[in-house]
């Protein structure tokens, strides 16, 4: 329970210093956001106004508290290019960034534990000399490269799928199928590949443990050995690994939106970056990052359930 | 000459100010039912087009906004007194006739009988009175074509009278040449709804709006022009050109801008795609710094427009869909000068610069260019290869829409490549860049004899005079090298075959008020 | 000589990537053989496997191109000639043209530079920055170590990619800011590593003799302490070599990083959008540049870690800024 605790409290450490780093993006900017917002259009009178609108003329402090104190109710700004409310904006595109998450994961998944399991199983044949060079492969791999071959192969060259663009699910799901697929694969490759490695040493691990052992001494069949010792076993740090890895995916949709022109949040922070908006960049920075801060809260407290090695109360060094 | 260029820089100011007004983000932009009675799609003749565009308007209100995104979609919510038609000659629109005063100060123009809002309300001259007054007093986007105007007044609810400072013969193109001028609802404006929800008399309005996504309109069947044969029209942002094209040809848009230049021939010959193209009026040019040595110097500058080959930059950043020119009107315009002193020409680049004492080792060069029009970052590195087969070492930098106009204005380039585009009349073309008070001069040309030229240009109402003294203004231009212009690029369009009733505008305005489709 | 090797469930084989919180990375986990392994032996352990050598064989080419690039290339980097543009490989342009005509091999031969200076500059920025924070860390625990560690936890809640884009919003595109932003992004891993094999190593004997001879911290840390737990500290330093190449190519590939007319190759995959559905070449050659190279640092590392037997979680997480 301490480790619990410590972990959440951990956590909101992180929290505090996240938002201190998100909102520290606009202060820290060289020149005068606002200014650069407005480029040739610059009037003294409307920059004044801007300035009190977005507060940026009152003391740092009361800044910060405001902002945070604003995103708790879900007011996250207003976008310095298109006046529209961040929140609005970052909440229209989560649905696609959504699903690509969601297709990325699932195919990493399929593709890393079947893989991982045999190959460990099979350690030493020459399915494991090849999904360990495929993995190190993918490992080694730019996933926006990946991303343009395959639109390369099956758009260009076999037509049979669209090369961009998105198609909500609700809308119509095989056009969603066909418009994910790639991306999708592209999100999952590298996951995959780290995945499948971490799989296999698990397993390798696992198999080679004292109470595995034991149990195939007393003669029981291999494939009960396997299924119930060494899976549950081998997928307790898994668990931790795929919490990552959701975290690295997060960040790789991004390339992967640009490269797919696929409208989410991941696209939506290119924009805002590329136009200098702040505000929304600031929005969909500290989403993303209190996804990230959330979802590995969560692995690590499911790990700590997990595993009883944990050592309790010992919540870092 | 026109402040729509196509860019995505929002005045936070007009938008931040309303919202500030209106108690802080956290604001519903959906539009929900509103004035939804209009939205009777259950005709199957009209249908949904649909049109994909290459990005999202920043912000709905036609004074405000300066992207061309926008005015995508405003063409066909708002109107104005008068408009261009496709020959970009101005006709009636909401003023259905006009008289000026012997003295050609005064404007009276006659407004059109029966003509309503989109929520219902009656349009009257006071709402005209509004719209001018409003981007005057608040100096808003357009302002500067208002710059003669010194006032507008309501005579009865059918008549405006517009009081000129001098003869104006431009004044039809300033008041009605884009949406930028649209007449607007005081009521709209003052609930801060215009931004994002904007109520116009036009041939349709505007019924939804997913950020990020879309844009519905509803097809206005009050419209005094008749009411459109779609039912509405979707305009979708798709901003990857492959992507877009690929709807097209799918059947799933109806209609698309965004076409990549390299693709442009092979859709010609595409039977799945109908394609327009039309030269347009926008021009792109060089600008040399002239408060830069050696810049200010006219041979160094004329070398530089030697020592570039115009037809290779155009041939190579728009695959032959423009029309190299080395003045800025095109060819097709009435106002055209016929001018081509250069060429490609190193060798007479490198004697000017020895005539004018420079070595090109000395010449700092650091060519401008925006990243959010890739054509010039491309031309860029064209340039700077053929400046360099002259001995200039030039530097590329690359900078966001915003940042660039910045630095444009504070005078930090050596060289920049830009475009100006929905210009209709002559003084579009040349006055606020080229005479020492514009506006937008920041090359830092300054002419004695063009500013008088250019001054008289504006009010001279003899088409034959006025056409000579725009020749002279475009020669010498061309001779001083105040701009180094390149081309007029074409409008490129791709629709379904069968889609009827569109046509493409030299203006770039997109018209989808007779549209049908197959 | 004593080896200390616990584990804690953990998995054991070396290439984990990413470790999420702390007490995974922690002295349980990292193997360390006492006392500098001697070179030589490395090195012959190392030239053993055809891997290692195929793999420093490719990043020799690497940096020969990127140091003596421009008198290799058979045309201009800028050479425009745009009457040759978009032509597929042939035999007077082996990877083809480009869409203002350039040498495409030419292009990809000059851009190893900028993939070099910008990988090591930034891993040198966050070997140096985060091998301090780590060892001061893990040598003076308390709340030194936690304030130091809640900070790199900071900096780790953000995907790196996001961070580095962050960073180039604040700062402008460019290779500079590129270059900063990902030495930034990275100081977090070497920090972890390192104070992960300070904590092991804190207590050893020669720690503690050199104490008792006077030394002061700094030089317990930086004579003693460091050389011995520089093995995890260079597997990392390849590993993340091989990060930086891929980061900096993404952000160049997102027009955020190299800007024109320098060469890059994730700048020329962003320049090769338009066209590369048309013309293969553009995007299939930068890119295999990328990769090979990248494959060439990991599998290098992989190695070295086999070598230097280092196990434990001593990678960056996620696969670097993709």
């Amino acid at each position: 329970m301490r480790y619990v605790l410590n972990r959440v409290l951990q956590s909101v450490v992180v929290l505090f210093g996240v938002t201190v780093v998100v909102f520290l993006i606009v202060q820290l900017v060289p020149g005068d956001p606002i200014r650069i917002g407005m480029g040739t259009r610059f009037d003294p009178e409307v920059y004044e106004a801007l300035r009190r609108a977005s507060g940026l003329d009152r003391p740092p402090l009361e800044q910060y508290l405001s902002y945070v104190g604003r995103a708790l109710t879900g007011d996250l700004g207003v976008s310095f290019r298109s006046g529209q409310p961040v929140s609005h904006l970052i909440v229209a595109r989560l649905p696609a960034t959504v699903s690509l998450a969601v297709v990325g994961i699932v195919i990493a998944l399929l593709v890393s534990f079947p893989l991982g399991i045999l190959s460990a199983v099979r350690n030493g044949s020459v399915l494991d000399s090849v999904v360990r060079a495929a993995s190190q492969l993918g490992v080694s791999l730019p996933n926006f490269w990946l991303g343009m071959l395959l639109i390369l192969l099956f758009s260009s060259t076999l037509g049979w799928l669209p090369p961009s663009g998105y198609t909500p699910l609700t809308e119509d799901p095989v056009e969603w199928l066909r418009r994910v697929i790639m991306p999708g694969i592209t999100v999952g490759v590298v996951a995959g590949s780290i995945l499948t490695r971490y799989v296999r040493s698990s397993v390798l691990e696992t198999l080679s443990m004292d109470h595995v052992r034991t149990a195939r001494s007393k003669g029981l069949p291999g494939r009960i050995i396997l299924l119930r010792h060494v899976v549950r076993n081998a997928l307790v740090p898994v668990i931790t690994v795929t919490g990552t890895q959701i975290a690295a995916i997060l960040g790789g949709v991004i390339v992967v939106e640009v490269v797919f022109a696929w409208p989410g949040l991941g696209l939506l922070v290119y924009d805002a970056v590329r136009a200098r908006d702040f505000p929304l960049l600031q929005g969909a920075v500290l989403l993303i990052a209190v996804v990230f801060l959330i979802v590995n809260l969560l692995v690590d407290l499911l790990y700590a359930k997990v595993d009883p090695r944990i050592e309790l109360g010992g919540g870092d060094g | 000459m026109t402040s729509a260029r196509p860019f995505r820089l929002a005045t936070a100011a007009a938008v931040a100010l309303s919202l500030a007004a209106c108690s802080g983000g956290g604001e519903a932009v959906d539009m929900g039912d509103g004035a939804g009675d209009a939205s009777g799609s259950s005709s199957t003749q009209g249908g949904t087009l649909v049109a994909a565009i290459a990005g999202e308007p920043d912000n709905l209100d036609p004074h405000v906004t300066t992207a061309y995104f926008s005015f995508q979609v405003l063409e066909n919510v708002y109107d104005t007194l008068v408009e261009p038609d496709v020959n970009l000659e101005m006709q009636p629109a909401l003023a259905e006739s006009w008289e000026t005063s012997e003295d050609q100060l005064t404007w009276t123009f006659t407004l059109r009988d029966g003509v309503t809002w989109h929520d219902g309300s009656d349009f009257t001259a006071d709402d005209v009175v509004y719209s001018y007054t409003r981007i005057m007093e608040e100096q808003l986007s357009p302002s500067w074509r208002f710059s003669s105007v010194e006032s507008v007044t309501a005579v009865d609810e059918q008549t405006v009278e517009i009081a000129v400072s001098e003869p104006s013969p431009n004044l039809l193109a300033n008041i009605g040449g884009y949406k930028g001028v649209a007449i607007v609802q005081r009521a709209n404006v003052e609930a801060g709804d215009i931004n994002t929800r904007p109520v116009g008399t036009g041939p349709f309005e505007l019924t939804d709006y997913t950020p990020g996504s879309s844009i519905t309109l509803t097809a206005n069947p009050n419209w005094y022009g008749g009411a459109p044969a779609v039912d509405g029209v979707e305009f979708r942002f798709i901003s990857e050109p492959t992507t877009a094209v690929a709807a097209l040809r799918s059947g799933e848009v109806h209609w698309t801008d965004n076409v990549p230049p390299q693709q442009v021939a092979a859709l010609a010959e595409d039977s799945d795609v109908e394609l327009g193209q039309v030269g347009s009026n926008d021009y792109w040019y060089l600008a040399l710094n002239q408060q830069h040595e050696p810049f200010d110097q006219v041979e160094v500058r004329q070398a530089i427009a030697y020592a570039i080959d115009r037809e290779g930059i155009t041939e190579a950043t728009m695959f032959g869909n423009a029309t190299v020119n080395q003045t800025a009107i095109p060819e097709a315009s009435s106002w055209y000068t016929d001018y081509s002193t250069y060429d490609f020409d190193p060798d007479q680049a490198v004697s000017l610069l020895e005539q004018a004492g420079v070595d090109p080792a000395d010449i700092p060069m650091n060519i401008m260019v925006s990243s959010d029009y890739p054509e010039t970052v491309q031309a860029a590195q064209i340039i700077a290869s053929q400046l360099g087969d002259i001995g200039i070492e030039a530097e590329i930098t690359t900078l966001d829409f915003g940042a660039w106009l910045d630095e444009q204005g504070q005078g930090n380039f050596d060289m920049l490549m830009m475009g100006w585009l929905g210009n209709i009349d002559p003084d579009d073309f040349y006055y606020s860049q080229h005479h020492s008070e514009g506006a937008n001069n920041y090359q830092g040309y300054s002419n004695p004899e063009v500013d008088e030229l250019l001054d008289q240009g504006r009010v001279e109402t003899d088409e034959a005079a006025r056409k000579a003294i725009y020749d002279q203004v475009s020669t010498q231009i061309a001779d001083d090298a105040s701009y180094i212009y390149l081309y007029n690029p074409d409008v490129v369009q791709a629709w379904v075959p069968g889609l009827e009733g569109y046509e493409a505008m030299p203006n770039r305005a997109i018209r989808f008020r007779e549209a049908s489709l197959p | 000589m004593s080896e200390r090797a616990r584990n804690v469930g953990g998995v054991t084989e070396p290439d984990l990537d990413g470790r999420r919180s702390d007490h995974e990375v922690d002295d349980h986990d990292i193997v360390i053989k006492e006392g500098p392994r001697g070179w030589r032996r490395t090195v012959l352990e190392v030239v053993r496997r055809p891997v290692a050598v195929a793999s420093l064989l490719i990043l020799v080419v690497v940096v020969v191109m990127a140091i003596f690039g421009q008198w290799l290339t058979p045309y201009g980097i800028n050479e425009v000639n745009i009457s040759r543009r978009l032509e597929g490989p042939s035999a007077q342009h082996w990877f083809g043209t480009d869409e203002l005509g350039r040498d495409i091999l030419t292009r990809v031969i000059a851009s190893a530079s900028v993939s070099v200076r910008v990988s090591v500059i930034a891993v040198a920025i966050a070997l140096v920055v985060g091998v301090s924070l780590g060892l001061f860390a893990g040598f003076f625990g308390g709340w030194l170590d936690s304030v130091i560690m809640r900070s790199q936890d900071v900096m780790f809640a953000f995907p790196e990619i996001l961070l580095a884009l962050a960073i180039v919003a604040i700062l402008g595109p460019g290779v500079t800011t590129a270059t900063i932003a990902i030495g930034i992004v990275y100081i977090q891993v070497f920090a972890r590593v390192t104070r992960a094999s300070a904590l092991s190593v804190r207590t050893e004997t020669y720690v503690r003799a050199s104490k008792s001879l006077g030394a002061g911290p700094l030089r317990q840390m930086f004579s003693h302490v460091l050389p011995n737990i520089s093995a995890p500290i260079i597997v990392q330093t390849s590993l993340s070599l091989a990060f930086a190449v891929l980061s900096e190519a993404g952000l160049s590939f997102l027009g955020l990083g190299v800007q024109p007319p320098e060469p890059s190759w994730g700048r020329m995959l962003f320049d090769s959008r338009a066209f590369f559905q048309d013309a293969w070449w553009l995007s299939v050659f930068p890119g295999l540049a990328v990769f090979v190279t990248v494959l060439a640092c990991n599998l290098l590392g992989d190695v070295l870690r086999d070598v230097l037997d280092v196990r434990g979680a001593a990678t960056t997480r996620g696969g670097g800024v993709r």
